[in-house]
């Protein structure tokens, strides 16, 4: 669970990048965090990964108190989340099977554990035949799938996504995303961040979308591809889709979310989804 | 940690060595120049410093009987130097041991005119009189002079002097040289062991992403480091003894020449050689280990 109460961060150059913001996320949640370019969406994820202290207000990730967390726990905290970044960010000099392993390493789990898991999650992520091979030698989709299993690796309660999708063809996002939202349907809570709205409108679910530092608007929406697709099978069309058209939910308040409706907008619309009074999708 | 961890990351530090071979092979170059020019420095002034001794400890009086000395005499001489105050003590040089001395300390030329020579009868009896303080040196030599059948007494306390002095200026010299080349090795050996770990500063911060302890993270770093300054210590070694023993054969055909200005002996590598390769090793192993592994310490902050 994450859950942030009247969180404000401000850096020394004197610049708020989060702005009392509350917010929970459940365990078992996806949900996707959205906002322009300086919005404070990494500040959050910074936050979250205690790479930063928030100035003010309480950050509480998987049960530990992020402000009252000492240095030297910080290592026992992260080894509690999965994280997975737009640059993939293996260890360029380990193979597949080893940059994944790596996380049981840390763990010191025994060895026969690791020979038994890391195949099997690799086989999850569709890599099998790529297992000795090193990140360099893989295509980017390939080096975020690989950066999935090691996420996935410690079985971690929270999976941090950071723009996971950034570095890869458009096709192969929608698989990425699918992968995570398989892992989701597992049990783990995943927070993915990401800019692209094409996704956004496709998977549906909940947004949180971050304005100037402040949590602008934070609602569930229902996703245009309602059917989960098999991996590697390709996408092909997108179900049709009919944007809401309820003028006076939050969604459209905000600027970013206007850009994530017009581009809804410019799809045919087949389906529809009926957003209830508090602004949540049915 | 497990006995299997603590193998895995050493593996993983000898791993990383030819996984990135080419700062592995800058860190050990730097390693090498490093410990060679320490080396060298120390090694030139332990043999500057047992030359010059040769010469500094010079508190000796020669003492030369009239050759028509009886050995009676010879013994009532030797009681009146040692009831000398400042005499240390006393040491007959018969004749035969004097030839024997000349001999060794002339050239090979003046050595041929000794094959027509093999009798020491011409030579005097004499003795070495070593002096307690060497400022009354020429004090003493004056008062042996006195003694009744003493053809001559001789010392050389300015040169002895100034060869105490010399000594002196080259232990300062070869001090603050060995200092400086130790900081300037140690900028070296920092600032390639940070370029290295530069390099690898991205993998430092995945390795922390995910919760990995500063110690789990360390560990290989130190080992590489460790390893690596190993066999730049053995490589400075081999160096050094090839170097030396070339330098020390030069030195020795001036052997004679060397021992004519009195001066002592090169010191041969054989005496050293425990000595040498034990020193280069472990400063080799702890300077580059812990080169590596501190310089991961500002990467460890994520």
């Amino acid at each position: 669970m994450v859950e942030l109460q009247n969180v404000s961060v401000t850096y020394s150059s004197g610049v708020d990048a989060l702005n009392n913001v509350s917010l929970k996320i459940n365990d078992g949640d996806f949900a996707f965090v959205v906002g322009s370019s300086g919005a404070g969406k990494s500040t959050m994820i910074k936050l979250l990964l205690k790479e930063i202290d928030a100035t003010s207000g309480v950050v509480k990730v998987n049960g530990y108190n992020l402000n009252k967390l000492k240095k030297r726990k910080i290592p026992e905290f992260r080894r509690t989340l999965g994280f997975v970044f737009q640059d993939f960010r293996l260890i360029p000099s380990m193979t597949v099977y080893e940059n994944i392993a790596f996380v049981l390493r840390v763990l010191d789990a025994p060895q026969k554990y690791i020979r038994k898991r890391v195949p099997y999650v690799i086989s999850l992520v569709g890599l099998e035949s790529k297992a000795s091979s090193y990140p360099e030698e893989l295509s980017g989709g390939e080096q975020q799938r690989v950066a999935i299993a090691r996420a996935l690796v410690n079985d971690p309660q929270l999976i941090i996504a950071d723009e996971p999708t950034g570095n890869i063809d458009p096709e192969l996002s929608y698989e990425i995303v699918e992968l995570l939202k398989l892992i989701n349907d597992q049990g783990t809570t995943i927070l993915m961040v990401t800019h692209e709205h094409s996704l956004v409108r496709h998977f549906g679910g909940r947004i949180i979308n971050i304005t100037d530092g402040e949590v602008s608007y934070d609602e569930v929406i229902m996703g245009s591809g309602n059917e989960l697709l098999p991996i590697g099978n390709g996408f092909g069309e997108m179900p049709q889709y009919e944007p809401p058209t309820d003028e006076s939910s939050p969604i459209y308040d905000d600027p970013y979310i206007d850009d994530i409706l017009a581009s809804i907008m410019d799809s045919a619309p087949a389906e529809t989804i009926e957003i209830d009074e508090e602004g949540g999708a049915e | 940690m497990k006995l299997s961890g603590i193998r895995y990351l050493t593996n993983q530090g000898i791993e990383n060595i030819w996984k990135n071979k080419m700062m592995a092979f800058a860190t050990f170059c730097v390693l090498l120049i490093s410990l060679l020019l320490v080396g060298c420095a120390g090694l030139f002034y332990i043999n500057m410093n047992s030359m010059i001794r040769g010469l500094g400890n010079q508190n000796e009086i020669a003492v030369y009987l009239s050759p028509s000395t009886s050995q009676e005499r010879v013994q009532e001489v030797e009681s009146q130097l040692n009831m000398l105050d400042n005499v240390n003590s006393v040491v007959f040089i018969p004749k035969e041991e004097a030839f024997r001395r000349m001999q060794s300390q002339i050239t090979q030329q003046g050595q041929e005119i000794f094959q027509y020579i093999d009798d020491a009868q011409f030579m005097p009896d004499g003795f070495s009189v070593i002096v307690m303080n060497n400022d009354k040196i020429e004090e003493t030599t004056a008062l042996i002079m006195q003694i009744e059948s003493v053809e001559s007494a001789s010392s050389y306390p300015q040169v002895a002097e100034f060869l105490r002095e010399l000594r002196r200026v080259v232990t300062l010299i070869a001090s603050a040289v060995i200092i400086a080349l130790s900081a300037v090795s140690m900028i070296m050996i920092s600032n390639t062991t940070k370029a290295s770990v530069y390099a690898r500063r991205e993998e430092i911060q995945i390795m922390k992403y995910v919760g990995a302890t500063n110690t789990f993270i360390r560990t290989p770093f130190f080992v590489e480091g460790m390893v690596t300054g190993f066999f730049a210590g053995a490589g400075a070694f081999f160096i050094t003894l090839a170097v030396y023993n070339s330098v020390y054969d030069i030195l020795m055909e001036q052997r004679t020449l060397m021992n004519a200005f009195g001066v002592g002996s090169i010191i041969p590598f054989e005496s050293i050689i425990n000595y040498t390769a034990v020193t280069y090793l472990i400063i080799g192993s702890v300077v580059g280990a812990l080169g590596s592994s501190v310089s991961t310490h500002r990467h460890l902050d994520v």
